[in-house]
């Protein structure tokens, strides 16, 4: 049994952790404080550590650069795909749950999709959309290159294997007799789904849209292959500031800490279900 | 007659409905949408990537240009490139060493805060942060860190007396400095996920082998890393499958320069599929490091997620 005193080990224990914690927080931290700081003392060496706030390159990022602009590109772009692959794949994670759908070689077909290397999903992907984006169908649906309709589907693509694995572990988590007696009073098999099961695992569902959300916020393979300016995104726009005649660090920080601020703030909204999100529901964090 | 009609009318109503669809096949009918959208926009790019790898594709060339079918060539000449290898042996050493730092770090971590004992739902959260800020961002954020001349890292190594390095510039640091930008995002996906493994470790075990009085080594040795094991494989495959096809912070530091030293396979495939244009050789050296991938993925997730499942289901 553990002591209650306090032992140097302890102290020693905690002076490596919070070392390491100061290291590891350091580059946010630097970029933050980048973001407020007067350009000229961006360039000083060795560099400063105090000085006064300025805002100028927020406005910067967002006059010059069309920030906003690509903020609801990235907003349009993953709440679009977030909302269909959780509609197709809380249905078929149910299945895989309830009905063991497949046996399940069908459940790991599909995780074997989502560990594909993107780059080679994407090369076709270029001149599939290149293609599309010249007939009447695509432009309706806003396919082709430099379209959102193009990078909807590939986030849904590759967020779709995941969300089917996150929702099955919650899924799993459901009592069934609940459903049997819902059965027993007369629920059709899809009226449980509704009724009894979705408000259920409403949480874990919100989970894995938050992780979805999140995971579309900062991709970027593929918006920066198959995006130029309309549908260009965040994380693609950060990159705005690497110009021909040099990077302009003060704006490219505001933007990076736009890009990187409401992410890091739905990842600590997600602590909870974080280690389970990240292993694809395997390990119950 | 009260108590019989109630159940009686139930029963029925569930039989007949039973008869329009078995439960087999209503799964069938729910995984179906899910399906559709992976086999189109899946399936169908993998085969088209099959479709010009088989033929010779330029870009460059115009759009009337024809897609001439040339067989196996581009496989042939995908398995005798230099650079290819040379590219995808990068990768391998990139995703060797800094999966090996990021599991030693991450595991000795996820010990020490275990053993905590203030702040450790606090200090938790916070290792979170760079997980969750896009690689591609604070990629162009280290790259001002890294920065020869007005970098807070080489102000740093100056301070303790040390000589400044061109971080990104010169070929033989370049790689170790985008491994030391890997190692500092992804230590705390190791570090979390071994930390949620150390807290769900059954108690009996530990506490006979103290009964016995086993060293704190045996024990380790005995128990902790035997029962941690399944948790670790599975972050270091899903580590090992990411580090493999690393492209953002390449794509926003050094552009896989200086010369090639920090072009990793997903970067040089870019480079010559869509830089060069050359998208049949592309295809064809995409879709064998694909069959790696999903080789080595298929196999040992398999048995993993299996194993991992399994258990939580009897939890």
């Amino acid at each position: 049994m553990r002591s209650k005193k306090i032992t140097a080990i302890d102290i020693m224990r905690m002076s490596i952790v919070i070392a390491i914690l100061i290291i590891t927080l350091f580059p946010i931290y630097w970029m933050i404080t980048t973001s407020v700081k007067p350009t000229d003392i961006i360039l000083m060496t060795p560099p400063a550590f105090f000085f006064q706030p300025t805002f100028e390159h927020y406005k910067y990022a967002f006059e010059q650069a069309n920030f906003a602009h690509y903020i609801s590109n990235t907003l349009i772009v993953a709440l679009g795909s977030t909302f269909i692959v959780i509609v197709c794949g809380s249905l078929a994670s149910y299945a895989f749950a309830r009905y063991n759908t497949g046996g399940g070689n069908l459940m790991f077909f599909i995780l074997t999709t989502r560990m594909m290397p993107a780059i080679a999903v994407v090369m076709p992907f270029f001149v599939i959309f290149r293609t599309a984006g010249n007939t009447a169908i695509g432009q309706f649906l806003q396919l082709g290159l430099d379209r959102l309709g193009t990078l909807i589907v590939c986030y849904t693509i590759f967020n779709l294997p995941f969300a089917i694995w996150l929702m099955h572990s919650f899924f799993q988590d459901i009592p069934t007799e609940l459903e049997d007696a819902a059965r027993l009073d007369g629920y059709s098999r899809f009226k449980v789904f509704i009724k009894v099961v979705l408000p259920l695992a409403a949480p874990g569902i919100a989970v894995t849209a938050i992780f979805c959300l999140l995971f579309s916020w900062n991709e970027f393979l593929f918006a920066s292959i198959l995006t130029r300016d309309v549908a260009r995104t965040i994380t693609v726009g950060v990159g705005d500031f690497w110009t021909q005649r040099g990077i302009l660090w003060g704006p490219l920080s505001a933007a990076a800490t736009v890009c990187v601020a409401p992410m890091i703030l739905f990842a600590l909204l997600l602590q909870r279900w974080i280690v389970r999100g990240l292993t694809f529901g395997a390990v119950r964090g | 007659m009260k108590k019989m009609d109630y159940p009686m009318i139930d029963l029925t109503d569930i039989r007949k409905r039973k008869k329009i669809m078995s439960d087999g096949a209503y799964g069938i009918l729910l995984v179906t949408p899910a399906l559709i959208v992976l086999f189109f926009f899946g399936l169908v790019p993998l085969f088209y990537a099959i479709n010009l790898s088989l033929r010779h594709v330029d870009l460059t060339a115009g759009p009337a240009a024809k897609w001439q079918f040339v067989g196996l060539n581009n496989f042939r000449f995908a398995l005798n490139s230099d650079v290819f290898f040379a590219a995808s042996a990068r990768t391998a050493f990139f995703a060797v060493v800094s999966v090996s730092i990021q599991m030693v770090l991450g595991i000795s971590l996820a010990f020490l805060i275990n053993q905590l004992r203030w702040f450790k739902g606090i200090i938790r959260a916070l290792f979170l942060l760079p997980l969750a800020s896009a690689p591609a961002a604070v990629g162009m954020i280290w790259r001002y860190l890294y920065d020869a001349d007005f970098g807070v890292y080489n102000a740093a190594l100056q301070a303790i007396g040390l000589q400044p390095l061109n971080w990104l510039g010169d070929s033989n640091v370049a790689l170790f400095s985008i491994i030391i930008f890997d190692v500092w995002q992804w230590t705390p996906f190791v570090l979390l996920i071994t930390l949620a493994g150390l807290q769900s470790l059954p108690k009996e075990p530990f506490e006979a082998a103290e009964l016995d009085g086993a060293s704190t080594f045996k024990v380790l040795r005995r128990l902790t890393f035997p029962l941690l094991s399944p948790v670790l494989i599975l972050v270091f495959v899903l580590r090992s499958i990411d580090a493999a096809r690393l492209y953002d912070p390449i794509a926003t530091t050094t552009r896989g320069g200086p010369g090639a030293v920090t072009e990793t396979i997903t970067y040089f495939l870019y480079r010559v599929g869509l830089k060069q244009f050359r998208l049949d050789q592309a295809s064809a050296m995409a879709l064998i490091i694909l069959f790696v991938i999903i080789v080595f993925a298929g196999f040992m997730l398999r048995r993993l997620m299996r194993q991992q499942s399994e258990r939580a289901r009897f939890n």
